[in-house]
């Protein structure tokens, strides 16, 4: 949509720039280069929609720069690389490099050019003709000058990524020349990657993995860096790293970041940030860029250096990757976008945004346990210092306001995750598996924006119930959403009921799947029934590892509320493998579990609590659902017949048949399981555009989507007498999510875990909108 | 209306003994007094008997009902005028109970409604409360009466006293018992309820009715009070009167 938008506004602009370089005449420029710069550009303007002034500068800039003439042909010619080298020989890939090299140029000068008169622009080119040809100098500017371009590169890469996604392969070769174009930036003449015919997706990374490889030790060791001041000069690499990673995302990271690298076990991964603040200051006030010199004399430099050799620190390419890959969608219209800002709607209503992330982080137990299953990583992925280090940087990165991690290992979470997270601000809760598995749920949230109303860790494990003797577990959490005024923070608006869990992987056991997601989802209608007796409006949240696939029938449970599973087969229920030719196939019958679960068929607790009944007069009761006394209708007790009970023949002497009455009584009750909560998933699970399945999860054999945000979502319902008509908005917008990838494109990263994804699952992150009520 | 003309006639309502109007049977074989028939006199003999027996208590690990419940039982018996039979001559206690267990026990062990045959009710009425319009806790009373074509009475009785003994209801202690009648052409059942005047009460009752009956959209659902089922027994009577004069 707003790539759309801005191809339009943009295709002016490239119109110009065609009808000058035909003006230059150097080169025929077939038209449909000229409308791909444009879809381009495009592109590159949505993942940077906050600089939208930036357009008209580059506008500005770029009409007197005309004159040299070798860029802005090269720009024309570089949005459909594939193209030409479908027909042109190698020349053109050189020439393609070229294009893309000067193209970062251009738009990083046109970054400058906000606050610099276009007469230092001249004077950047000039500087930046001796860093590209030969000596490395130290200079900390040049660095800082090429943390620009791959800054720029990042977002580039972004919109080639948003605007190609159909087609894998030119996807991939679009990642490619991003590569090269750090590459080339960095180390000036990295030799051009042959691009021909883009064989198939792995050769083309290949390259580029090499050099990933190389680096990532050394970058390793920086992150480690604790000061500050140092990882300045000689650490640059992650600085870079961060750097892309906080350009492309929003503003308000960067506030948060603010203070923070002063503690020291933070400062590793903190340093980066704030650095990154210092170095964008930089941008703003006006270090030099230097412009390439003329492009054919880049193209002919020297062919090879190795990164190693090269001055410059290698920077880890891959993190571009991250920002290139994943990308920030805005559910609405654009206009949905721009609603946050006017927070303050018109009489007492007023909204709150947060954002919720559900990450599977992989405990390294478990990854230790199944390490056939990571036979395709480089083993320095593997190692949890540095996924950590990954994990908390994308934590940070995109600080949710929530956090529901899966698989944290009891002594991670204690000894770093814990800590870290809290000097981030987050407010930790945890529960590790029951039985020998070390691993765990945590839910976090920002103390600043939610305050805690009650806290309910849950054990799927019943020693009593054989259905239930697996060890998992779930974390509920009821939240109440937390505005800080000065010092204070006032609580207002609806509570906030987050679920995060991780439901048994056995892909045979859809049974044991389903009845601990009875547990969980009786869990959430009993907080929801104690908001709903106070007379408040619950919002849901659930989301976590569930282990089943989109609409297979789990999924359906939780999304319609409703499924009918008589004589379903187990392995259906999650649909995680093809069980069907086994020879044994377990089925699942009416009772899906048992009655001493005390769990109804509606996915709630049989005997309901004093605080969910009316609170008047209903106090004290046994109460009983329906579906709950179903159960017993066939237990021991029920079967003897009563001693005073007198025969009279016709009327008393009918005998208990369990199987007879299975039969003949009404299926609404028995052989279907419900439940009342309205939960709607936050993502799709089809790509848009490509119409490629999500991926959540990836390793060894397989990719799928296993994880979940489900939340409640808003509806307007026509039928609101509850009263105070407080609740007129009451469910969550959803606003935005990030983006999720196919699985061809991550095994075009080498599967997962990488150097930019720390497990072998995704992280999910959407932002939702609150209706609070201002006192 | 229909209902009036077709409706059978008590010919001879005795002392106390009035026609339960809603039975609703279009059969007009017999003249009978129905279901809460009965003579006051043995009504009394009745609850000295109640009262005299031993509260049944839940079981040990059971699941105890806000109430203790009792099943009767009653059967006009075929061949003999209505107007011979008591209400109370007709009527059984056939057990009370105090858990869910309890209550299976029994159910268990009854034949369900839709097999019973010829003109047979069943009650269900908290212990102590007979199923009669002048026990105490009825006098003021009333009941929502739903009639159910053949063939639905076993489910939709089955859910009524879950949802009753379940106390779904969420009207305190309003509620007296529950009837099912089986009829010739159809089958009725009713709720009965302390307070006819509460109109809340009543009408949450009929919409946890609707609920958990999961009936037929088209099911007509009437209420009665019970004195207005006096006064209907009586209006019939004249009718019935004046036609048997014509």
């Amino acid at each position: 949509m707003i790539g759309n938008l801005l191809f339009y506004v943009l295709y002016p602009i490239s119109r110009y720039l065609a009808f000058r370089l035909s003006e230059a005449s150097k080169k025929d420029l077939p038209p449909a280069v000229v409308n791909g710069t444009a879809v381009w550009d495009g592109g590159a303007v949505t993942t940077r929609r906050l600089f939208q002034s930036q357009t008209s500068l580059l506008d500005q800039w770029l009409s007197p720069r005309s004159g040299t003439t070798g860029e802005t042909e090269e720009r024309m010619k570089e949005p459909s690389p594939e193209k030409e080298e479908d027909t042109g020989p190698g020349a053109d890939e050189e020439q393609l490099l070229a294009v893309l090299h000067g193209d970062t140029e251009n738009e990083a000068a046109s970054e400058m050019s906000e606050v610099q008169p276009a007469a230092k622009e001249k004077e950047a080119e000039t500087i930046n003709g001796p860093q590209e040809e030969g000596p490395k100098e130290e200079d900390t500017d040049m660095t800082n000058h090429h943390e620009m371009l791959h800054t720029m590169q990042s977002t580039d890469d972004g919109l080639i990524c948003q605007t190609e996604v159909i087609n894998p392969e030119r996807e991939l070769g679009a990642q490619l020349e991003c590569l090269q174009m750090e590459d080339s930036a960095k180390v000036t003449t990295y030799p051009v990657l042959k691009n021909e015919g883009l064989p198939n997706s792995e050769d083309l990374v290949t390259p580029a993995e090499t050099s990933i490889q190389e680096t990532s030790g050394q970058v390793q060791e920086q992150i480690q860096i604790p000061s500050v001041k140092e990882s300045r000069t000689p650490a640059k690499a992650p600085i870079e790293q961060t750097e892309c990673w906080d350009e492309y995302i929003s503003i308000s990271a960067d506030g948060m970041h603010g203070g923070e690298s002063s503690e020291l076990p933070l400062a590793s991964l903190l340093s980066n940030s704030q650095i990154h603040l210092d170095l964008s200051r930089d941008t703003q006030t006006g270090w030099h860029f230097p412009a390439g010199p003329g492009l054919t004399e880049e193209v002919l430099c020297p062919l090879w250096q190795f990164p190693a050799m090269s001055y410059y620190p290698p920077i880890e390419p891959a993190v571009p990757f991250e920002v290139t890959w994943r990308v920030w969608e805005d559910v609405d219209e654009s206009a949905s976008a721009a609603e946050p800002a006017l927070i303050p709607i018109p009489f007492t209503k007023a909204s709150m945004d947060f954002t919720v992330m559900s990450y599977n982080i992989l405990a390294d137990d478990l990854l230790e346990a199944n390490q056939d299953l990571y036979t395709h990583c480089p083993l320095e992925v593997l190692d949890w210092s540095y996924r950590c280090s990954l994990l908390l940087e994308e934590i940070l990165k995109w600080s949710p306001d929530i956090l529901c991690l899966q698989e944290v290992q009891e002594n991670h979470y204690h000894e770093q995750l814990c800590p870290v997270l809290s000097q981030m601000g987050y407010t930790c809760v945890y529960k590790r598996r029951t039985g020998t598995k070390t691993d765990g749920c945590a839910t976090c949230y920002r103390s600043s924006r939610f305050s805690e109303v009650s806290v309910t860790p849950l054990e799927f494990f019943r020693p009593d119930t054989e259905l239930l003797d697996r060890h998992n577990v779930g974390i509920v959490v009821l939240l109440r959403p937390a505005v800080t005024r000065g010092s204070e923070i006032k609580t207002m608006g609806p509570p906030l009921c987050v679920a995060n869990t991780h439901l048994l992987f056995n892909p045979r056991r859809g049974d044991v799947k389903l009845t601990q997601l009875a547990v969980l989802l009786a869990e959430i209608d009993k907080v929801v029934k104690s908001c709903k007796a106070r007379g408040e409006h619950c919002n849901l949240i659930m989301c976590g590892d569930f282990n089943s696939l989109p609409y297979t029938p789990l999924y359906q449970l939780i999304t319609t509320g409703e499924l009918y599973y008589q004589g379903l087969s187990a392995w259906m229920v999650s649909g995680q493998e093809d069980l069907s030719d086994k020879a044994y196939c377990h089925r699942l019958f009416a009772p899906l579990w048992p009655s001493c679960l005390e769990i109804t068929d509606n996915c709630q607790y049989a005997t309901v609590e004093d605080e969910m009944k009316s609170p008047s007069q209903e106090r004290g009761k046994s109460q009983y659902r329906h579906d709950f006394m179903q159960q017993l209708r066939f237990c021991p007790a029920a079967c003897v017949r009563p001693k005073d009970l007198e025969l009279i023949p016709g009327v008393t002497d009918s005998t208990p048949d369990a199987s007879k009455e299975n039969h003949t009584y009404d299926k609404r009750f028995r052989l279907t399981v419900t439940h009342r909560l309205d939960l709607e998933s936050v993502y799709k699970h089809i790509l848009p555009g490509s119409g490629n399945p999500e991926v959540t999860t990836l390793h060894a054999e397989a990719g799928a989507t296993v994880d979940y945000i489900f939340y409640t979502p808003r509806r307007i319902s026509p039928t609101v007498d509850k009263g105070d008509g407080d609740f007129e908005r009451e469910g969550l917008k959803l606003i935005g999510s990030l983006s999720l990838l196919s699985e061809d494109v991550l095994w075009s990263m080498r599967g997962l875990p990488n150097h930019i994804f720390p497990s072998d699952h995704l992280s999910l992150l959407a932002k939702f909108q609150l209706e609070l009520n201002v006192p | 209306m229909t209902q009036v003309f077709f409706h059978f006639a008590v010919c001879f309502p005795t002392k106390s003994s009035l026609k339960d109007d809603d039975s609703g049977d279009h059969d007009q074989d017999q003249g009978s007094p129905k279901d809460s028939e009965k003579e006051k006199t043995e009504d009394e003999d009745k609850e000295q008997n109640s009262s005299k027996k031993k509260m049944v208590v839940p079981g040990a690990g059971e699941h105890p009902l806000q109430y203790n419940y009792t099943f009767w039982y009653s059967r006009r018996t075929p061949g003999r005028p209505a107007s011979t039979q008591s209400y109370e001559q007709n009527i059984k206690q056939i057990g009370s109970f105090a858990s869910v267990e309890q209550f299976w026990r029994f159910y268990s062990h009854m034949i369900r409604p839709g097999d019973l045959t010829g003109h047979s009710d069943f009650h269900l009425f908290k212990e102590g409360i007979k199923p009669m319009w002048e026990d105490d806790a009825n006098k003021m009373g009333g009941k929502w009466i739903i009639r159910l074509r053949k063939g639905l009475a076993s489910r939709c009785w089955e859910n009524l006293i879950l949802a009753m003994l379940g106390e779904q209801f969420m009207v305190g202690e309003e509620i007296c018992g529950a009837v099912v009648s089986v009829r010739f052409q159809e089958d009725i059942i009713s709720i009965w309820n302390k307070t006819a005047s509460d109109q809340a009460t009543t009408a949450r009752i009929r919409d946890t009715l609707r609920r958990v009956l999961n009936l037929p959209p088209n099911t007509i659902m009437e209420y009665k009070t019970h004195t207005d089922s006096i006064k209907y027994v009586l209006i019939s009577y004249i009718k019935t009167c004046r036609i048997v004069s014509v």
